[in-house]
């Protein structure tokens, strides 16, 4: 069982400010469903995102939808966790909840929610408290390249904005500091780039920006959400293994939604896999790729193609079915209808978030893979 | 400087100058600004359109074919001089405020001794008597063509003739006519000849102005004069700076309350946008003129807004208040309908997400984008403030105290049975070709800058 790789402790330990008061949230009664973080700490790193029974609904014509169901994860400094699952999921709207970007009159939060970054509930926080939080404490990529970057103004002048209104750094320092945030993310020539406008970019370019935007202000906290979905593959590559680079360099934690996990597997240190709004299995990433516990995570990495396989002449495994409607979700446990090892017992009650003692969790009555020094699991 | 010298560079601006339509009409407003700016540097003055330059109804370049016409014209000028002249034999104290009462703009009177100005006076009079023989040798040739004629008609009625007999008759009326008829030419071209040494004389005591005067008032005869001898011409320039100074007033007033009521509304929603949409679809709901005229009307009256005496900038206020709060509309709903487009865009968000507020991404981020729309806008607007200029001028509820191109319109429109259709058409086909070539240049405009069409 390999662990995160390290990053640099001493210092990003001296920069959190917080002294170790543990959240509040943290209750007695909730451990069983926190993330993993907290059974089996490698290191005494404090979480600086936790993330507690996030639930969100909207309001819609055919009435409140429940987008994501309590759920419930760790941040620690220099981290990758990779949020992974099919559309619809949930994964962007648990990403835009924590930056509170979804529009206020349609959205309700649960009750028992809360997201604390550096002790701040940010679900109760102000307007004024947010703008402080956001750019400064958490930033954001998003997933379209092409409509990320404001189309009337200069790259340029879309950095020194930022630079303007988190620093105090006079204009040519931030032209300055502009060219060198380019030059972080690897854009040739950035001195001609700096001027440029984004339809004169590329849409690797476009994304790089887009980083070095998010980057600037260097955030505690970077959600990438889906930062190589819109673009090929040699330029994904490039993008991942800048968002690796910088995250050692930099020591920002980073999270990092996907449908795709080879780039799960390429950068993520920690993965959270949702279904129907729910989190059913996180864990260390390499636990999960070798020893998925979950039935719907192990159909997830049969799915991918692997090199070799057409010498067993074999179809491509799928997952037959559809991820139910938000509206339509069945009794007892949401991956049911498609589940090849359904049993009675999925049927009558949803499993818990049970999180074995290797600090893997996993919502699942009968949980492959289990490793035999655990007992396997039995239900509630 | 950079931004102009990267516009200059842009293909946008390749684009927009290889359209020779637009650069045409580019020109042709840019020719309506130089106008208008003569108007408000005050080269072409409010009095200048007040001056009585000519004749009544003179057609100007068209000058009058015909002799009796032109004869008319000189006898006018005679007799006001020589009512001056008479009235300064009595009093010779008022002499010299008669004389240049007869000024006509920059053809003014000699200065010279009353005397003198009498023998002058009679000599042209003296001429004027070749006219007024000319004229009778004209009336002897009409009377005789209509006996004639009379003859001929009554010839046709009378009954129980021989028609070998009526035949030679007619034929012999005929011959009569034709002859009499060909004394008319050479009588018309006596009589123009005396008319213009008439006129050399009217010029011996009122001359024809010279050099810079001389092309002055050339260009304010040029197009005629109107039913009180003021000139057309100077009429019409003068109102290009009206025209200009509303379009341009209610254009950017209203593009700038359009946008802001229309950006907020869309970016905020809520009761804001309840609201602002509510004041679109009242003030869209009632037929536009008849709203600018009930804004208008209510200024009827003012001592300060409807004295165009006393205050002739103030009297174009009503004007710009009835237009500035009707035109908004139309702005406003396009604004709205591009920013809730727009605030859903991932650019936004971003720029949410490093930390702006929400007043800031609106004006910073948001706004700019609608650029093209404002000015779209703002020439569509521009044209829309001069039309309904007009049309609340010709209706007496605009300009007031001053001319316009409405205005002209109204005062000459009786006339134009008359066939004195210069004054009207001047007004309409100035109207009509800014018009124009603003639609044309705005076109031009959306075609190359309308930044979906760019990136």
């Amino acid at each position: 069982m390999s662990d995160a790789p390290a990053p640099t402790p001493p210092s990003s330990e001296s920069a959190s400010p917080r002294p170790g008061a543990p959240p509040s949230g943290d209750a007695p009664g909730s451990s069983a469903v926190s993330g993993s973080g907290h059974a089996r700490p490698p290191r005494t790193l404090e979480p600086i995102l936790q993330v507690r029974h996030l639930t969100t609904r909207f309001r819609t014509d055919r009435g409140l939808v429940t987008a994501v169901d309590d759920v419930s994860f760790d941040v620690k400094p220099g981290e990758t966790l990779g949020i992974v699952g099919e559309s619809g999921c949930g994964k962007t709207v648990t990403s835009k909840s924590i930056m509170r970007l979804l529009p206020d009159h349609v959205t309700r939060y649960g009750e028992a929610s809360e997201i604390l970054y550096r002790g701040r509930n940010l679900l109760k926080a102000g307007q004024r408290e947010m703008r402080q939080v956001r750019g400064n404490g958490i930033a954001m990529i998003f997933q379209e390249p092409m409509t990320s970057l404001n189309p009337v103004f200069t790259v340029g002048w879309q950095l020194e904005e930022a630079l303007k209104y988190h620093t105090s750094l006079g204009r040519r320092d931030r032209r300055r500091r502009a060219i060198e945030m380019l030059k972080l993310v690897e854009i040739p020539n950035p001195e001609q780039r700096i001027d440029e406008y984004p339809h004169q970019l590329s849409g690797g370019m476009r994304q790089r920006v887009m980083i070095a935007i998010a980057l600037c202000c260097e955030p505690d906290i970077l959600i990438a959400d889906e930062p190589t979905t819109a673009l090929d593959v040699t330029i994904q590559a490039q993008i991942l293994d800048l968002m690796n680079q910088l995250k050692e360099r930099l020591d920002t934690a980073i999270i990092l939604i996907t449908h795709d996990l080879g780039v799960v597997a390429q950068v993520c240190d920690r993965v959270q896999v949702m279904y129907a709004g729910r989190v059913i299995e996180s864990g260390d990433v390499m636990e999960i790729f070798h020893r998925p516990r979950h039935p719907y995570t192990t159909a997830l990495l049969e799915s991918i193609p692997k090199r070799g396989a057409r010498q067993h002449g074999a179809r491509l495994p799928t997952i037959p079915g559809i991820v139910p409607s938000l509206w339509e979700l069945p009794e007892g446990c949401r991956f049911q209808e498609r589940c090849p090892y359904k049993q009675q017992a999925c049927v009558d009650e949803e499993p818990e978030l049970v999180t074995d003692p290797d600090g893997h969790a996993r919502r699942c009555h009968f949980p492959l893979n289990m490793p035999a020094d655990l007992t396997v699991g039995g239900t509630s | 400087m950079r931004a102009i010298r990267r516009l200059l560079a842009s293909r946008s601006w390749r684009k927009f100058t290889s359209n020779r339509l637009a650069m045409a009409s580019l020109g042709v407003i840019g020719l309506y600004l130089l106008v208008a700016l003569l108007g408000f540097l005050g080269v072409i003055h409010r009095e200048d359109t007040q001056v009585r330059v000519l004749p009544d109804q003179t057609p100007g370049f068209l000058e009058r074919e015909g002799f009796t016409d032109r004869a008319t014209d000189a006898r006018w000028y005679l007799q006001r001089t020589r009512q001056r002249v008479d009235r300064a034999l009595d009093d010779p104290e008022a002499y010299g405020r008669l004389m240049s009462e007869l000024a006509l703009a920059e053809r003014t009177v000699i200065d010279v001794p009353l005397e003198e100005m009498a023998r002058l006076l009679e000599a042209a009079e003296a001429r004027m008597v070749e006219v007024d023989a000319a004229l009778d040798v004209r009336d002897e040739v009409l009377d005789e063509q209509l006996e004639i004629d009379l003859a001929l008609q009554r010839l046709e009625r009378r009954r129980g003739m021989d028609p070998d007999e009526r035949v030679a008759r007619r034929a012999e009326l005929l011959d009569e006519r034709a002859t009499v008829s060909a004394r008319l030419p050479a009588a018309d071209e006596a009589g123009i000849a005396a008319v213009e040494r008439v006129k050399e004389a009217i010029a011996e005591f009122q001359p024809m102005p010279s050099g810079l005067d001389g092309l002055w008032y050339g260009v304010r005869t040029f197009l005629g004069s109107d039913a009180q001898g003021r000139s057309i011409s100077m009429k019409a320039l003068f109102s290009v700076r009206i025209a200009f100074q509303v379009g341009f007033v209610v254009a950017v007033i209203s593009v700038i309350i359009g946008t802001l009521l229309g950006a907020s509304a869309g970016f905020f929603g809520g009761w804001v946008d309840y609201l602002v949409m509510y004041l679109v679809s009242v003030l869209s709901s009632i037929p536009t003129l008849v709203l600018l005229g009930v804004l208008v009307y209510m200024f009827f009256g003012h001592p300060l807004f409807d004295n165009p005496a006393e205050h002739p900038g103030l009297a174009l206020v009503p004007v710009y208040c009835a237009m500035c709060l009707t035109f908004w509309v139309s702005t406003c709903r396009v604004i709205r309908g591009e920013v809730l487009k727009i605030k859903s865009l991932e650019y936004v968000q971003a720029a949410t997400s490093i930390g702006f507020g929400r007043l800031y991404i609106l004006f910073k981020h948001v706004v700019p984008n609608t650029a093209h729309l404002m000015f779209i806008n703002l020439s569509l607007l521009f044209i829309g403030a001069i039309k309904s200029e007009v049309i609340l001028s010709f209706l007496g509820l605009g300009v007031k105290g001053q001319p316009s191109w409405g205005v002209m319109i109204s005062q000459a429109k009786d006339d134009i049975s008359v066939y004195f259709f210069w004054e009207v058409v001047t007004a309409s086909a100035l109207m009509f070709g800014l018009v124009l070539a603003f639609n044309v240049v705005s076109d031009a405009l959306q075609d190359a800058f309308d930044p979906k069409h760019v990136s």
